[in-house]
């Protein structure tokens, strides 16, 4: 083998790989280049969907940078990965507003890689059931989350603080007539859950939890815990079992050939359209979806 | 070019590229002696028992599962070079039963409790969570890899290639075999949340095997895999930030598409 030759070789390899990995580069960052950069305005990230959809109705009006992290393809946030999009964005945000309750778990990398970004935990202050952080799915808890989240921008950006203010009573006050929607007509009706998220809800309505189950897209459920699940629905005579249409519904199914139990399916408002009142219509349709089974 | 400096005003890309230039070189050392020795496999293996490292640190309470993952990979470098060494017919036969019942230890333990899936991140690795701490650990462990590289390298390749001349030479086989085994289960357990456990190998092992492709001696074989794993680290992580991709299977991409190529060019030229 000629040693110039191969150096040659080396070299045009190298040079070639580079040349494509730059037209690559260069055709997908002028896509990218659109995204807004940052002007100067106060900039405001949030977490997830129902973070964004909160912080939304907050700042509405007022002359700030408003983002959401790009949303997990599947499932909850538990076990997101940050992209460098996300990474990009946090290193340009003045706020992160963040569900908190340990639903973020990329939080300690986010707090040890950007000490001064400022983090504001909209669950501060509320009753965190053991492990399960999806506070959003309780209306009153949803309001308490709403004021934290106004509380903590109107500290860090005092120049908008009227204006979050006056928009947060606002949302607040939407919520609360949504909240007066729920009775406690199935106050005590037994249910057995196949997501966390719907303790919350259950709090709400002063269901009779049996039993949980948290499915989600990567949980495997042991035979015996469906069979325990089977059980208690057998035992206790429960008629409802409250789940996720997405990865709820085999398991549903299973424990429905089974005993004599009806599934319902609600939203647990994870991902969506970014519209601004589409907490306070899926929520709604989820309370009418639950006062239907009466 | 403006838009491609941009990445250098990120902390987490600044660090990310000084992870990548010292993973690369050091990656490229080990895999041209792990080529050498023909221990592509044992490196795999190694990497599978990140799972059960990190299931002893949960059971044990140890809060940085790291440590444990070390320590529980030096055992099991140690353990299998020694069981290996009884049963030199079926080596491979051995590794794979002891990286089957590593992944199988470590997937039943985190899996307690539907849990396995904040360990998912470990299969695909996140270089750019990665702190200066970090670094500087990977920083040290490449040190000592070059010392021993400078120091071993000839009677690890006498072992390689006759262990009973290498022993009539006074070589220390067994102690070398085991600092050097106890050298890869270090860097690919600091490694392996960075570039991901299903990964891992490739970068280990393509850059090297690219460079035997076209080599003539040590030298070159080793000053191109360094390159060659330089190259593609670098380049990968470039790429990866601009189209949003994760970082691991753009290197590897690369690496394999340098490996293919002088597959060809030392084909010809034979």
């Amino acid at each position: 083998m000629n040693k110039s030759n191969k150096i040659i070789f080396v070299i045009i390899l190298l040079i070639t790989i580079t040349v494509i990995g730059i037209i690559i580069m260069a055709l997908s960052t002028t896509k990218q280049s659109e995204e807004a950069e940052g002007n100067g305005k106060f900039t405001i990230v949030t977490s997830f969907y129902p973070m964004y959809i909160a912080t939304m109705n907050i700042t509405e009006g007022a002359d700030v940078n408003l983002y959401n992290l790009s949303e997990p393809k599947t499932g909850c946030l538990h076990d997101y990965e940050l992209t460098t999009a996300d990474m990009k964005l946090l290193s340009k945000a003045d706020a992160f507003v963040v569900n908190g309750g340990g639903m973020e778990e990329f939080l300690p990398d986010i707090k040890a890689n950007y000490p001064d970004l400022i983090i504001i935990d909209a669950s501060e202050g509320i009753d965190i059931e053991e492990d399960n952080a999806h506070v959003w799915m309780s209306i009153s808890d949803h309001i308490k989350q709403v004021e934290n989240i106004t509380t903590g921008l109107c500290k860090a950006d005092p120049t908008n603080a009227s204006i979050y203010q006056q928009n947060s009573a606002n949302y607040i006050n939407k919520l609360q007539e949504l909240l007066a929607t729920e009775d406690d007509s199935l106050k005590g009706k037994k249910v057995v859950l196949f997501s966390e998220a719907y303790e919350y809800l259950a709090k709400d309505f002063g269901l009779d939890v049996r039993g949980v189950l948290d499915l989600d897209e990567e949980k495997d459920i042991s035979a015996k815990e469906l069979a325990e699940t089977v059980d208690i629905v057998k035992r206790d005579k429960v008629p409802l079992i409250i789940a996720e249409k997405e990865y709820g519904e085999k398991m549903a199914n299973a424990v429905m050939k089974e005993t004599d139990v009806v599934s319902l399916y609600l939203d647990t408002i994870i991902r969506g359209d970014y519209d601004k009142d589409s907490y306070i219509n899926r929520m709604q349709d989820n309370i009418e979806l639950l006062k239907g089974t009466k | 070019m403006s838009t491609f400096l941009s990445l250098f005003s990120y902390d987490f890309m600044i660090n990310a590229l000084l992870a990548v230039i010292i993973i690369g070189p050091l990656f490229a050392l080990l895999g041209t002696m792990i080529v050498q020795k023909r221990m592509a496999f044992f490196s795999d293996a190694l990497g599978h028992s990140a799972f059960t490292g990190i299931a002893v640190g949960v059971i044990c309470g140890i809060v940085n599962t790291t440590i444990s993952m070390v320590i529980f990979a030096v055992i099991f470098a140690i353990l299998l070079n020694h069981i290996k060494k009884r049963n030199p017919q079926n080596v491979d036969t051995v590794i794979s039963v002891f990286a089957s019942v590593a992944t199988a230890i470590g997937l039943a333990v985190l899996s307690f409790g539907g849990n396995f899936s904040e360990y998912s991140s470990l299969l695909v690795g996140d270089i750019l969570s990665i702190s200066k701490m970090e670094i500087l650990y990977l920083l040290i462990i490449c040190i000592v890899t070059i010392v021993f590289y400078c120091f071993a390298i000839n009677k690890l390749n006498a072992i390689s290639i006759n262990p009973t001349l290498a022993k009539s030479h006074r070589i220390k086989v067994q102690l070398i075999e085991d600092i050097f085994a106890v050298i890869i289960a270090v860097t690919v357990m600091l490694s392996i949340r960075w570039v991901g456990l299903l990964l891992i190998n490739a970068l280990l092992i393509l850059p090297a095997a690219s460079s035997r492709n076209i080599s003539t001696n040590m030298r070159e074989y080793t000053v191109y895999a360094i390159i060659f794993s330089l190259f593609s680290s670098v380049l990968g992580l470039f790429i990866s930030y601009f189209i949003n991709i994760a970082t691991g299977p753009v290197i590897v991409i690369i690496a394999a598409v340098i490996y293919f190529a002088t597959y060809l060019y030392g084909r010809a030229s034979k």
